[in-house]
């Protein structure tokens, strides 16, 4: 221990991830994300706060997810959608209803699952093409392991749209059902909300455990330098890839989530944008660390949300004006606050 | 006082803070008027039919409200960005209803949008009207779904025959891959092939594509009658024939709507001239249709997609008659009633209704082709109509 943490120590002041000072902007900027958060739930009442609430528990399970291996283990990744797209095309594979199907254009053979059946399997896939993918892109690093990442998530994507035999391509696939405890049907909004905010809770509570545990600081470790960690025995590749397969698990669990809340995915919710916008989302609240991820995940999405509220533009301009404004805001956040709201490093 | 209470104290002000700001922008509400949603493209692949239908409706309200509104009662529209997906589309959809309570929503204008919106507002008892989604599927969405605009599988059937009665037999397809566009290159390779066409190629390319020489190329040298095009954005449609002159093709181009529209003319310059498009049209000698789009043109100094801005039009002076009946906004189902029981004149044509599965009865396609370059102006908008599109 005081060899690995004497290391972290000395490269700490020194490696390329530079340790960030603390500041009281961190205390500033949680309170007004969480005023702002309340404040936007008592304004526009309780039907529309669960709405963006579920948007949130999604984004946070994926921002959450992926800080483990952008932020902890320091792989930069903008691959992640992709895992989110596999777990939400399993669980629309797998669970949509497949009278409804027979109906429509192009329709696919569905086992008509439910959700709880399907779940495991979403998660178990997400995990299995990771584990596969993982150990191609474990040979890279830095600015390669972003560009062979960028090539996942267009593979993905392409994937998505042109299997049409299995994903119905453009057409996109309707009738994902919601969870079911026997014949408890979670249809109802503020339920399927508290759901997927559990779900939130047991991906917040592993990668608590994760990263406190002696596993999390070897991951630190390899952030800081692979090679020096190397040097003390460990098996960086095998670090490596069982984070990057434990993000993807979590990834695709987000994904059976979407699937289920929308009823209906296409390609266009697996964009290599939405990409990212979810690495800004983890630089944004903060790199290593789970409650900035969560932050980040709530600001981002009261920034998008709430500019639909923008008073004072034309109708047909508010669309444009909030791409613009949520940009700019996040071109003025990384000159100013590089390391994000709460973050302790910056990349 | 401690760290800890010091936060609490913080955000409880900031939250509180926010009431006066959410006071001002609540707005007076005292004159009461009918409030109804609006969910169009307005970012995305979708964005310029997308806010030709916000503008068209914005220009008919305006009408409506200057006139004295319906029944002495102005009408306010809320417009939201569904951007051409499902996920914002429920988004949308969700602050439109739990926000602002709206119970009539006119959109969408993306196929893929309104299917993954249409089974809330079928639960939640809301109308959704959309003046430009076209997929087949949305005929099956439920009893509150209703458009005008003509469903893609009529589209293909037309699109087949046309190319049929041209003397095409080998037939090559290039198709952006999204609901819209691969349903029309879907029902129009059905109808082809069901009169004995052979389909040479088939090439897909995805929205933000701008390069397609590789796809143009492999599908020219497989020798094809005619290239069939089926575009979602104008920007994909445009290029395309552009890049395939420039390769060139002199053969017979063919194509829905999408690259006929002013900004796809624009790119394609002279390359589009013989063009052939079956598409739904706003006929010359409809009056109304004509003075819409002028007033159109006057208003925001251009025109596209001539057909769809005017069905965007007459969705919100079909709502306007019903509300005049229901005089509540809040009555959707009345407004279902209603919907089911008009029969409209209007700038896309004259005396349609909607049938037993919300799909509009009575509009039907035609053939245009693109005019040479010299010839094309803003009262023509780039074509001439042929005809009536052929029936078998």
């Amino acid at each position: 221990m005081s060899h690995l943490a004497q290391a972290i120590r000395e490269l700490g002041d020194s490696g390329p991830l530079r340790r960030m000072p603390r500041a009281n902007l961190e205390r500033i900027a949680t309170v007004l994300v969480l005023g702002w958060a309340v404040g936007f739930m008592l304004w526009q009442g309780a039907g529309f706060t669960i709405t963006l609430t579920t948007i949130f528990a999604i984004w946070a399970i994926l921002a959450v997810s992926l800080n483990l291996v952008v932020g902890f283990t320091g792989l930069l990744s903008v691959g992640h959608i992709g895992f989110f797209g596999i777990g939400a095309y399993t669980m629309a594979i797998l669970a949509s209803d497949a009278s409804y199907d027979r109906l429509r254009t192009e329709s696919i053979p569905t086992p008509d699952w439910p959700f709880f059946a399907a779940l495991p399997v979403c998660i178990a896939i997400a995990g299995l093409v990771a584990l596969g993918v993982g150990v191609v892109f474990n040979r890279f690093r830095d600015d390669i392991f972003v560009l062979v990442s960028f090539g996942f998530a267009i593979i993905a994507f392409s994937f998505f749209l042109n299997l049409r035999e299995l994903t119905r391509g453009a057409f996109g696939i309707h009738e994902i059902p919601r969870p079911a405890f026997g014949s408890w049907v979670l249809d109802g909004e503020i339920e399927f909300l508290i759901f997927a905010l559990i779900c939130l809770a047991l991906v917040v509570l592993i990668c608590w455990l994760i990263v406190t545990s002696s596993f999390g600081r070897v991951l630190t470790a390899i952030r800081e330098d692979e090679e020096a960690i190397a040097v003390f025995g460990y098996r960086v590749t095998h670090f490596k890839l069982a984070v990057w397969v434990l993000s993807a698990m979590m990834a695709g669990l987000a994904g059976a989530l979407l699937a289920s809340w929308t009823s209906f995915i296409d390609p266009n919710s697996f964009i290599l944008l939405e990409s990212m916008l979810l690495i800004a989302i983890v630089i944004l609240g903060g790199l290593a660390t789970i409650w900035g991820s969560l932050l980040g995940a709530m600001a981002f999405v009261l920034l998008e949300e709430g500019m639909r509220f923008l008073p004072f533009l034309p109708p047909e301009f508010v669309g444009q004006a909030r791409q613009v404004v949520l940009g700019v805001l996040l071109v003025l956040l990384m000159l100013f606050r590089p390391q994000g709201l709460v973050g302790r490093y910056k990349l | 006082m401690s760290r800890y209470s010091w936060n609490i104290f913080l955000t409880t002000a900031v939250a509180l803070l926010m009431i006066p700001l959410a006071i001002a922008c609540g707005g007076d509400d005292s004159d009461e008027p009918f409030r109804i949603g609006v969910m169009e493209s307005a970012t995305g692949p979708g964005e310029t039919y997308g806010t030709v239908a916000i503008q068209a409706k914005q220009m008919a309200v305006e009408e409506i409200n200057a006139a004295g509104g319906i029944n002495g009662r102005m009408i306010e529209l809320i417009v939201e960005d569904s951007k051409c997906s499902a996920q914002d589309a429920i988004t949308a959809y969700n602050k439109l209803t739990d926000v602002d309570g709206v119970k009539i929503i006119l959109g969408t204008s993306c196929s893929g949008a309104m299917l993954g919106a249409a089974p809330l507002a079928e639960k939640d008892g809301v109308v959704m009207f959309s003046g430009l989604a076209t997929n087949p599927d949305i005929a099956e969405a439920g009893d509150y779904i209703f458009r005008t605009s003509l469903n893609d599988a009529q589209l293909g059937v037309d699109t087949g025959n046309l190319l049929w009665a041209d003397g095409i037999r080998k037939l090559a397809t290039i198709s952006e891959s999204t609901d819209y566009a691969e349903g029309v290159r879907r029902t129009t390779v059905e109808q082809f092939e069901k009169r004995g066409g052979e389909i040479v190629g088939e090439e897909r390319y995805a929205s933000d594509a701008t390069d397609f020489r590789t796809s143009l190329t492999k599908l020219l040298n497989a020798n094809p009658d005619a290239l069939h095009v089926a575009a979602q954005s104008e920007f994909t449609g445009g290029t395309i024939v552009k890049q395939v002159r420039e390769l060139g093709y002199d053969g017979p181009i063919y194509s829905e709507i999408v690259p006929i529209g002013t900004t796809a003319l624009e790119i394609a310059g002279d390359a589009a001239t013989g063009l052939k498009a079956v598409i739904t049209d706003i006929d010359p000698a409809n009056e109304k249709g004509q003075e819409v789009l002028g007033n159109f043109r006057e208003k925001y100094g251009y025109v596209t997609l001539p057909w769809y801005l005017g069905s965007a039009y007459d969705d919100v002076y079909i709502t306007a008659e019903c509300l005049k009946e229901t005089n509540d906004d809040q009555d959707a189902d009345g407004l279902r009633d209603c919907l089911y029981e008009i029969t409209w004149s209007g700038a896309i044509g004259d005396n349609y209704s909607f049938d037993e599965r919300g799909e509009v009865v009575g509009l039907t396609n035609v053939v245009v082709e693109v005019l040479p370059l010299s010839e094309r102006n803003e009262d023509n908008n780039g074509y001439q109509v042929l005809g009536p599109a052929p029936s078998g």
